[in-house]
């Protein structure tokens, strides 16, 4: 087919469409269409405030200096959070048991992260300036989704 | 070093997706095959894509039967090879000023959306503005509202090595870092190929050479004294550490071209540019401007895309037919399989595309056929066969994981690439759940099966077959304990486990270097200072 068909015949799915958008109702909201279409492919929007997180997160060298701080906090460890964890957010929900699994911790993504002394010590730690309280915290959410 | 010649029916010159396609075609019609690849299977044009098996709704300004032909055949690869791909959502966000506005585009999606089906795919949505900042709250404020398309994401290095091995398994011999260095003639006739693997210089006879050599094939032709033209087109892409987004983005660049934000897996790939090519096909740089160029596009769309961290810049030179008198982004990605009258045994494929890989492919060994006399009873039969990993059901990774004593994240990695075959690579290892690669995370047991059946013989290679460095820490955790454990394998020495890694570190530079910034440069200190040198005391 030449491209002059080719053009010619999306002139007509264009006209087509236009007739369609004034003369039929308008299809309902499609977020709500997209979301439950990738829902089993779980990709979820992330949220703004999420979206500071990201970058920040991108920083960590591994250089593991806040598992040498706390080894472990809440049974993860530290220098994985930013490297490891959060980077494949659909595959989060597979790691559900490891990150929402210590004791004290609720399973719903409304909780948030409870206080921990050791986790802001290896924050601290941190020489990059990983927020890896906001890291675990995002996370969490993603995982319990 | 001298050794003695073998002899094939076909000898397929070039290991991307697609000679390993041509081999495996031919392998399950019973041909003979020998598959000889200079570097590492998919390492060339393959790997350096957009990691895509689309159907290209932009053929649709040009010609709706190449879009058809692409997601019929992309609905095939699907099919065969459902481990290894994975569904991308797009979102088009529309600007305004945009060469198409709204409902210009929506139009396009609703045509796109009637070839959909054909590669199992789900037809498009129409967002508002409000709409699409809550899907994807980085976008610009600007749009003025969005739609969706969906494609498929795959590794093009595991479906290439899906191919050699399904070709393997069917009775073909491939083998990598095996560079031609001439063809054999008889007066016209190309009658086989000389090769150097391991600084041995073999000669290999049958009755057809394939030439499928991506942009090589114009080299490879001339041994036989034929001219195939071709018009390269260099392509890069930016690799970035982690998801952007969860949602792949599609936008315009400054000239108009379509650029890509795509999530795969645990990284975001965005590309591409595509410029004519004249320099050295075995050493493409990948310079700033080009990145630059990928970044100013992308930051029309999402303003803080230079806040996320690049992490490698891949490239890549596209095989296109030649044409004169038409822009990069104008030439058709269509392929033709060349039959030389002037060099009788010789047959060329060139152009095409990822997506279409198992149709050019089925093309080119037809032509084989022909050659070789072979009637109907040889029909082709890669599009309902299924690739390795994907003949049977897969364990999910929960039961993987139980069964193994190893993370769910770790089995699903491993589910991803080896499918129903995953049991098997854990049970290759006792040391099953020692991880090597925090990053991504990868287990010791996969590299160990990688070295004992997958063809890797080199660190380079475990970074294609098993993604080994490919996070963000650009291996500075992980690449001198998979030293360790390659060599073991392999038998290296302490002191060439220590040349391997460093080896790796220099060669893997050429793609860091262009997109490293300031938490490049950290982690780059922190590695060298990590790192044993060899010859140190």
């Amino acid at each position: 087919m030449s491209r002059t068909s080719a053009l010619a015949r999306l002139a007509a799915a264009y006209g087509a469409h236009q007739i369609r958008r004034r003369v039929l109702r308008r299809p309902p909201p499609g977020a709500e269409r997209l979301l439950e279409t990738y829902a089993p492919d779980r990709l979820l929007p992330l949220r703004s405030a999420e979206r500071d997180v990201l970058p920040a997160a991108s920083r960590c060298i591994n250089c593991g200096l806040c598992s040498v701080v706390a080894a472990r906090v809440d049974g993860l460890r530290p220098a994985d959070l930013a490297s490891s964890y959060l980077r494949d957010y659909p595959r989060l929900a597979l790691a559900r048991s490891e990150v929402l699994g210590w004791s004290g911790a609720s399973e719903t993504a409304a909780d948030p992260v409870l206080p921990s002394p050791s986790l802001a010590a290896a924050a601290a730690a941190c020489p990059v300036g990983v927020p890896l309280e906001g890291v675990l915290e995002m996370i969490r959410r993603l995982a319990s989704s | 070093m001298s050794v003695a010649p073998s002899a094939h029916d076909v000898i397929v010159v070039g290991g991307g997706v697609t000679g390993a396609g041509v081999a495996r075609d031919l392998a399950l019609r019973g041909v003979s095959v020998l598959l000889l690849e200079k570097g590492d299977w998919g390492g060339g044009t393959s790997g350096g894509s957009s990691w895509m098996i689309h159907g290209g709704p932009r053929y649709l300004e040009f010609d709706w039967e190449t879009t058809r032909l692409s997601a019929q055949d992309a609905g095939h690869i699907v099919r065969i090879a459902r481990h290894l791909v994975h569904r991308i959502a797009f979102l088009i966000p529309v600007l305004p000023g945009d060469r198409n506005n709204l409902e210009r585009m929506e139009t396009a999606m609703e045509v796109y959306d009637r070839f959909q089906p054909l590669k199992l795919s789900n037809t498009h949505v129409r967002l508002t503005r409000e709409e699409a900042l809550a899907i994807e709250p980085g976008l610009t404020p600007n749009l003025v509202g969005a739609v969706t398309m969906e494609e498929w994401g795959v590794d093009p290095h595991r479906l290439a090595w899906a191919n050699v091995l399904d070709a393997v398994e069917h009775g073909a011999r491939a083998l990598n870092h095996a560079r031609v260095s001439s063809l054999l003639r008889d007066q016209r006739s190309v009658i086989g190929v000389r090769y150097v693997r391991d600084g041995a210089e073999v000669e290999a006879r049958a009755r057809v050479v394939v030439n499928a050599a991506g942009p090589w094939v114009p080299e490879l032709a001339a041994m036989a004294g034929q001219e195939v033209r071709l018009r390269p087109a260099k392509g890069i892409h930016i690799v970035f550490d982690r998801r952007i987004s969860n949602f792949a983005l599609s936008g315009e660049a400054i000239d108009g071209r379509d650029l890509l934000v795509v999530p795969h897996g645990p990284i975001t790939v965005v590309g591409t540019t595509d410029d004519d090519f004249y320099g050295d096909l075995d050493s493409v740089d990948v310079l700033p401007d080009e990145v630059d160029y990928l970044l100013q596009g992308v930051e029309r769309i999402f303003p803080a895309i230079r806040e996320y961290r690049a992490v490698r810049a891949t490239t890549g030179v596209r095989p296109t037919l030649h044409r004169w008198r038409l822009y990069e982004d104008d030439l058709s990605r269509r392929y033709e399989v060349i039959e030389h009258p002037a060099a009788p045994g010789l047959v060329s494929i060139a152009g095409g595309k990822l997506s279409m890989y198992r149709l050019m492919a089925e093309e080119t060994a037809d032509a084989v056929c022909r050659h070789l006399g072979l009637g109907s009873q040889n029909e082709c039969s890669t599009w309902n066969i299924p690739l390795p990993g994907a003949e049977a059901e897969r364990p999910s990774a929960a039961e993987l994981a139980a069964e193994f004593g190893t993370t769910e994240l770790a089995a699903a990695r491993l589910l991803k690439r080896h499918g129903s075959r995953a049991s098997a690579v854990l049970k290759e290892d006792t040391r099953h759940g020692r991880i090597t690669c925090r990053c991504d995370p990868l287990l010791e047991a996969e590299l160990v099966y990688a070295v004992r059946h997958e063809q890797v013989s080199g660190l380079a290679d475990a970074f294609r077959r098993v993604s080994l460095a490919a996070g963000p820490c650009a291996g500075t955790a992980c690449v001198q304990r998979a030293a360790e454990v390659v060599g073991r394998e392999l038998g290296w020495s302490p002191a060439q486990r220590l040349e391997a890694a460093e080896d790796y570190w220099r060669g893997s530079w050429l793609g860091r270097a262009a997109v490293i910034d300031s938490r490049g440069w950290a982690q780059e200190e922190l590695r060298r200072a990590a790192a044993p040198r060899v010859g140190a005391r």
